[in-house]
């Protein structure tokens, strides 16, 4: 057997608390595409910036042509002909694909920069590769096939002998898909190794090599494409399937919420959700699963009004006025909180309006003081002083003041994306908690989680996504129906 | 209590590096520190006059801080606050010019309120160009600054020329459509307990109220703003069109009050100066207070310094300048230090 070009070897990582990968080993042979598959939060991106040398490993060492190597940055390993080619393209909108396929060449830049004679040697890769490529079309003016045929065309501009594409079908169409695996396949002819992030079983089958699974920072197995098939890899991403809670607690079957035929548009306008029907339950903890980006934000953000339904509708059964809804969005830094605010001040997001903190137009200082302090004892945040910004909290005492205002409302229906992702276990657990007994008093809550476990931990029944619709159940989300 | 001795804290930090400032200017200047020091603090605090001029001084200053706090507090960064006192005292003056029979005591009001109305939707159309057309605030509201100069020199020479005379300058006001003096001897006049009022008015609007407190989530996360349900493109054409109200009443209450007249000479700087003011104040109303104050007594001090020596005003834009680049060093450590305490923890 020929020896790796590139390994990975027994490569550690932690972030905090949370061991993202943990001894982990990969090896990259000459000539092969390498898939490497797991679930969010498998420790793939990890993986990939530590071989790109965008990260240093706690411990292990990665191994080029069988010497060790230390990466000091990416350009390190660049020069070594490691190259990534991220999945948020690294070009500059504004520059002309000419002059964004010179700035790979940057670091050898030594007298002029002409940018014709830098850019001709991609533009010959290009025709090379039988890819179109006009050199002087503003970048920013591609679609985003198209731009990421000039981040490739960087990395392969500056010989680099290993490519590292970061979930690269993920922003493509069906036809595009098609285009990149000839091309990566040609590459791979030439000689290259490839390394490819993704979490399409399909696709992974389609044009890997080899594939080594990782399940939370775990190796869990190594295998040759041609050895396995989707439903092997499904288990292997997944582990062992718990079954999902029967539900423990009588559910009242009274609807709260239903919905029907949803469809909702996504940022830049295409179909993030395709007509979807369920009925949410008063006291019903609903999962929502699959993997990011499924448009399970686009539709949390339908349930709570944040975003218009483009057709189909959500009916409110037995209520002629809207519904109190609450929300525990995705990302609390970018959507939760206002981090130069004080405590006190985000505690009060959307709670303005209470009558209780507030007269006519006006705030009750007092009122508020002695209610913040109330809900941080009654949730057990840890804070200093209730005036100190929001960002002297931990993660976890953070997420907590999403989740205590939020609750406070006293929702009916109460819409929670991602609600532990980065916390420690004992946050993770307390959130946990809340949620159950909102549910316990009658709340409808619609849990949104890429996390299978919390999903068999609280929901009562979940529904994956995949493509903007719902699967029956992980595995054919997952494969998207070809197991 | 523990605000206050926050703020006291802040206040002589800020005081003393002024005074810092104020020494270095002269040196360079090379006049002599003591004699120039003493004649300044003469100028803006040795007589009842003096007392006068700094409060009158350090009135259009404090109502345009207190816009451009509100507007940068909801994270729209207005430049344009002298277009914005222009544009106000220009509707005034039209206003005046449209309507010359109103009984005076209704016409100063009324021309206020059409000052604070010129300015809002000077302010609000660069709002609404961010908002709606992605034309930065910044960039449009420099140039609308110097639309609004434009507007008024061709006004004063044309449409709002006075019937008689030959100067570019407007019908002068009859006196009792002028804001109250207080007395004959100085310009002392009831636009400064209106600035002081504004900024309480602003204090509460900001920090007791629930739009304020919107406006505020706003200028801080705007994303959150709009998780948590607002319109956040609204908010802040809305935040812009209080702040240019605001830098409007400025230049309305500067018509009303002094001249009753506007010339090609009428647009001062203030709108502009009202940035680093704001910024000084540390983008709270009430710091605003004492910074107009200081920067009242600055431009008071300094005219009496002028008449001995050669700078002038001068004067006050440098040490204003250097103040400025000197507060944004002080965050810019503070904010180190704040990071390195982070890191260590």
């Amino acid at each position: 057997m020929a020896t790796p070009v590139f390994t990975a070897h027994q490569i550690s990582k932690a972030f905090g608390p949370v061991h993202a990968l943990s001894e982990v080993t990969v090896a990259l042979y000459p000539g092969e595409v390498h898939a490497v598959l797991g679930e969010n939060g498998a420790g793939k991106s990890t993986l990939m910036n530590i071989l790109s040398g965008f990260l240093r490993p706690d411990a292990g060492e990665l191994r080029l042509h069988d010497h060790p190597v230390q990466f000091s940055s990416s350009a390190a390993a660049r020069h070594r002909g490691v190259e990534m080619v991220h999945q948020h393209f690294m070009l500059v909108p504004e520059f002309r694909v000419e002059e964004n396929l010179a700035l790979g060449q940057l670091d050898r830049l030594t007298t002029s920069l002409n940018v014709e004679t830098r850019a001709a040697q991609a533009v010959r890769i290009a025709q090379d590769l039988g890819w179109q490529v006009d050199p002087r079309a503003r970048t920013g003016d591609l679609s985003v096939g198209q731009q990421q045929r000039i981040e490739i065309l960087k990395a392969l501009a500056s010989d680099a002998e290993i490519l590292i594409l970061d979930e690269p079908t993920a922003v493509l169409g069906p036809d595009e898909v098609e285009d990149l695996f000839r091309v990566i396949r040609a590459l791979a002819q030439r000689g290259k190794s490839i390394v490819l992030i993704a979490h399409k079983l399909r696709e992974v089958l389609a044009i890997a090599d080899r594939v080594t699974v990782l399940r939370r920072g775990k190796w869990v197995a190594e295998a040759m494409a041609d050895d396995v098939n989707a439903t092997q890899l499904a288990e292997w991403m997944v582990g062992e399937v718990p079954p999902l809670h029967e539900p423990s607690r009588a559910v009242t079957t009274e609807p709260r919420l239903v919905v029907q035929d949803l469809t909702v548009r996504g940022d830049r306008g295409e179909t993030s959700v395709q007509s979807v029907s369920f009925t949410l339950h008063c006291g019903e903890i609903l999962g929502f699963g699959g993997v990011d980006g499924n448009g399970q934000v686009e539709l949390a953000e339908a349930l709570m009004g944040l975003r218009p339904v483009a057709s189909g509708e959500l009916t409110w059964p037995g209520r002629t006025t809207l519904p109190r809804r609450a929300y525990i969005p995705q990302d609390r830094h970018e959507d939760g909180l206002a981090l130069h605010m004080s405590i006190l001040d985000n505690l009060l997001i959307g709670g303005q309006a209470d009558p209780a903190l507030a007269w006519g137009p006006f705030l009750r200082p007092w009122r508020i003081q002695a209610w913040a302090q109330r809900l941080v004892e009654q949730f057990q945040i840890r804070i200093g002083k209730i005036s100190d910004p929001v960002s002297s909290l931990s993660g976890g005492n953070q997420q907590k003041v999403v989740v205590s205002r939020a609750l406070n409302l006293t929702p009916d229906v109460l819409v929670v994306v991602n609600p532990t992702r980065g916390l420690d276990l004992r946050a993770a657990y307390t959130v946990h908690e809340c949620l159950r007994a909102s549910a316990e008093a009658g709340v409808a809550i619609a849990l949104f989680s890429t996390d299978r476990d919390e999903l068999a931990e609280l929901a009562h029944r979940s529904l994956f996504m995949a493509g903007g619709e719902f699967q029956e159940d992980l595995n054919s989300a997952l494969t998207g129906g070809v197991a | 209590m523990r605000l206050a001795g926050l703020a006291l804290g802040r206040g002589a930090v800020i005081a003393f590096g002024l005074m810092g400032i104020l020494v270095l200017t002269l040196a360079a200047f090379r006049l002599p520190i003591g004699d120039s020091l003493r004649l300044i603090t003469q100028g803006a605090f040795g007589s009842e006059v003096g007392i006068a001029r700094t409060l009158v001084k350090s009135t259009p200053l404090m109502l345009a801080g207190l816009g451009i706090v509100v507007a940068w507090r909801a994270g729209m960064f207005n430049i344009g606050g002298e277009g914005q006192f222009v544009l106000g005292a220009l509707t005034g003056a039209t206003l005046f010019r449209l309507a010359p029979h109103v009984p005076p005591v209704v016409l100063n009001p009324l021309i206020l309120v059409a000052s604070v109305l010129g300015g809002a939707v000077y302010a609000g159309l660069a709002g609404w160009l961010q908002v709606r057309r992605g034309v930065s605030v910044v960039i449009s509201t420099i140039l609308l600054n110097f639309i609004a100069i434009q507007m008024l020199d061709w006004a004063v020479a044309g449409p709002l020329q006075q019937a008689k005379g030959q100067l570019p300058m407007t019908e002068r006001l009859p006196e009792a459509a002028m804001l109250l003096r207080f007395n004959r001897q100085t310009d002392l006049h009831s636009g400064v307990i209106l600035a002081w009022i504004a900024a309480g008015l602003v204090f509460v609007f900001l920090y007791l109220t629930r739009r304020g407190f919107q406006l505020r989530l706003v200028g801080e996360n705007p994303s959150a703003a709009r998780v948590a349900g607002l319109a956040v493109g609204a908010r802040q054409v809305g935040a812009m069109a209080l702040s240019g109200g605001l830098c409007g009443l400025a230049g309305g209450v500067e018509y009303t009050a002094l001249a009753g007249q506007l010339g090609t000479g009428f647009a001062q700087q203030w709108g502009f100066l009202a940035i680093p003011v704001a910024l000084l104040g540390g983008l709270h109303p009430l710091g605003v207070i004492p910074s107009a104050t200081i920067f009242g007594a600055l431009f008071a001090g300094s005219e009496n310094l002028a008449r001995f020596t050669p700078t002038g005003s001068t004067l006050v834009y440098v040490i204003q300048a250097a103040a400025v680049l000197g507060y944004l060093l002080l965050n810019e450590l503070r904010e180190r230090r704040a990071k390195l305490a982070e890191g260590a923890a």
